[in-house]
């Protein structure tokens, strides 16, 4: 049994993907246990029975809309016009941009991808240096998906069957402080590199980046008013997201050809879905094998040995989801740690939102961290950058959003504030 | 022989490729619909089922696509170093190991799978529209069939020049 372990992390580790170790995992503790295999399949049918497994594709097509249309130029001229004057200004725009970005695309790497071309030139133009531009686009690739409707925090949902209008808006104190922690960086790096003329407020400019933006200032509104107003589900707001979305790409603002840029977002967005899903299919059955093995009780049982209470458990939490973090992208992170630690967390006492924004904040700082943080490889593609240059550029935010960290792990009132 | 394969992929890309369009734009059109339908007090009750039914052939056709692209998540440390190493002939027999192992787990799971749609064609029911559950159940075993093929035949094609540089 020992060598067949092996043989399937080895499997893993040379780049197997993760849907068929997933798989492999269940085919042998299946049988192993004496359980008929077919189970498996009983196991993946069950995903078609979750009422919210519709969002994950429309808003993920949604988000892909827009990454392939001009929305990305239309907001950062909003968020330019109203924030550039400030000092490190056009920092503080891009972190916001790409923060509403991510939100929508699920920090699936498309928001270094769609705005990172965008960006970086406009930062090294006003005189940020190479290093810090690299490293605020890297970072802000996956700022924002505290945010809703962010795929991770849909999933964690799902997953952890926690109710996600709740999830939703529990992530938005925390989203905030993050943007506002990596905020102040900037203003200091902004104001030691200004050395270009101050960019003056104009409001005629505001106003007219506005109404330029105007069909997409009004979507997040929208999705939130929709799902705390009560008029809709969360699926119903994905599936008018998406419409939506369509509608004003493709025949108002007329940036997508319905017939000939349509399919290819489809193919794009269904493939990074089919990739996401089908881990959650295929590992269905591996969680739910561990659950009824009682492992979670077990390691618990472990831990105990060592961890005496909360405050403990929550700093060795954070190491664990870190090094995980590091190892694994976020969704297979969800899909397969998640059902091993919130019995366990349960125990020691923390509130299952607070977990889940402690959890999506670990993962989300895992996006940057050597050596496989998939940012920083996303980067290192898209500026043609040796990904030892990502890993010196993404550092210094590495240790903000560690500290960020640090308070949401340790103040739930950020996280529980809104929620009773 | 090799040509052959290749053509039956691009059969299968193609073909996933304008099922997920219909699939996108059913699921769109019939989930805008439950919300106008409810608004005169309409309720269908299939529609959910087909829905998420829909939501399930997405996925194993995204995965479909995901496989031709060669872009499923994987953890991927080794083959990152290999290409950083510009190793590239290690890199190739290690993604040809990947592939074989993935096509040989997906065989067992698309039996395992199709063994429960036999089981549900004969204890299952008429789920909406005259569809019978194990025909439903039947997604499972047939999506993760068309993968297991891509990956055989991606295996198949790194023994030529074209699928080696891939």
């Amino acid at each position: 049994m020992i060598f067949i372990a092996l043989g399937i992390i080895a499997l893993a580790l040379i780049g197997t993907p993760i849907f068929v170790i997933m798989g492999l995992v269940s085919l042998v503790a299946f049988s192993n246990a004496g359980i008929e295999v077919s189970a498996i399949g009983i196991e993946i049918y069950k995903i078609a029975a979750a009422p919210t497994l519709l969002t994950i594709p429309l808003f993920t097509f949604a988000g892909y809309l827009m990454a392939e249309s001009g929305t990305p130029k239309r907001l950062f001229r909003l968020a330019d016009s109203a924030l550039g004057w400030m000092p490190g200004g056009v920092a503080i725009v891009s972190l916001v941009v790409c923060a509403f970005f991510t939100a929508f695309t699920g920090a699936s790497g498309v928001t270094i991808v769609a705005l990172g071309g965008l960006l970086y030139p406009i930062l090294i133009e006003e005189k940020y240096s190479s290093k810090f531009s690299l490293g605020l686009i890297t970072t802000s690739g996956s700022l924002g998906l505290l945010f809703p409707p962010s795929l991770p925090i849909i999933l964690y949902g799902l997953v952890a069957k926690v109710d996600i209008d709740t999830l939703f808006k529990a992530g938005i104190v925390p989203g905030i402080l993050l943007i506002v922690i990596l905020s102040a960086w900037s203003i200091r790096n902004g104001a030691k590199k200004e050395k270009n003329e101050k960019k003056v407020f104009s409001r005629t400019e505001l106003l007219a980046a506005l109404k330029g933006a105007i069909w997409e200032i009004l979507l997040p509104i929208g999705v939130l008013v929709g799902i705390y107003g009560g008029y809709t589900t969360v699926s119903e707001a994905a599936a008018l997201t998406a419409l939506y979305v369509l509608i004003i790409e493709c025949f108002i603002y007329k940036d997508l050809n319905f017939f000939k840029d349509v399919p290819k977002v489809i193919y794009d967005s269904m493939a990074l879905v089919g990739a996401i899903l089908l881990i959650l299919c295929c590992a269905m059955g591996v969680t739910n094998f561990l659950v009824d093995e009682e492992i979670p009780m077990q390691i618990l049982d472990w831990m105990r040995t060592f961890l005496t209470n909360k405050y403990s458990f929550l700093l060795f939490l954070n190491i664990f989801l870190l090094i995980v973090g590091t190892m694994m992208d976020i969704f297979s992170a969800i899909i397969v740690v998640v059902p091993l630690i919130t019995p366990i967390a349960a125990e020691f006492g923390v509130h299952p939102v607070h977990l889940a924004i402690i959890f999506l904040t670990n993962l989300e700082i895992g996006y940057i961290t050597p050596p496989v943080g998939l940012n920083l490889f996303i980067s290192s593609f898209r500026f043609k950058k040796p990904i030892t240059e990502l890993y010196r550029a993404s550092f210094p935010f590495l240790l903000l959003l560690v500290f960020a960290l640090i308070l949401i792990t340790y103040i739930p009132e950020i996280s529980l504030i809104w929620i009773k | 022989m090799v040509n052959l394969l290749r053509l039956i992929d691009k059969g299968i890309e193609k073909g996933s490729s304008y099922i997920l369009v219909l699939s996108i734009f059913l699921m769109l059109v019939f989930s805008v619909l439950i919300i106008v339908l409810r608004w005169i007090d309409i309720s269908i009750p299939w529609f959910e089922s087909f829905i998420r039914h829909l939501v399930l052939l997405a996925t194993f056709l995204g995965g479909v696509l995901a496989t031709g692209r060669g872009t499923h998540i994987g953890i991927d440390i080794l083959s990152k170093y290999l290409e950083g190493q510009k190793l590239t002939q290690y890199k190739v027999w290690v993604n040809r190991l990947t592939y074989l192992a993935s096509f040989g787990t997906l065989v067992w799971i698309t039996k395992a799978c199709y063994d429960f749609m036999i089981v549900e064609l004969e204890y299952g029911k008429v789920e909406f529209l005259g569809l019978h559950s194990g025909v439903l159940v039947g997604i499972i075993p047939f999506g993760l069939g068309l993968i297991a093929y891509r990956f055989l035949f991606k295996f198949i094609d790194s023994f030529t020049p074209a699928g080696a540089a891939q």
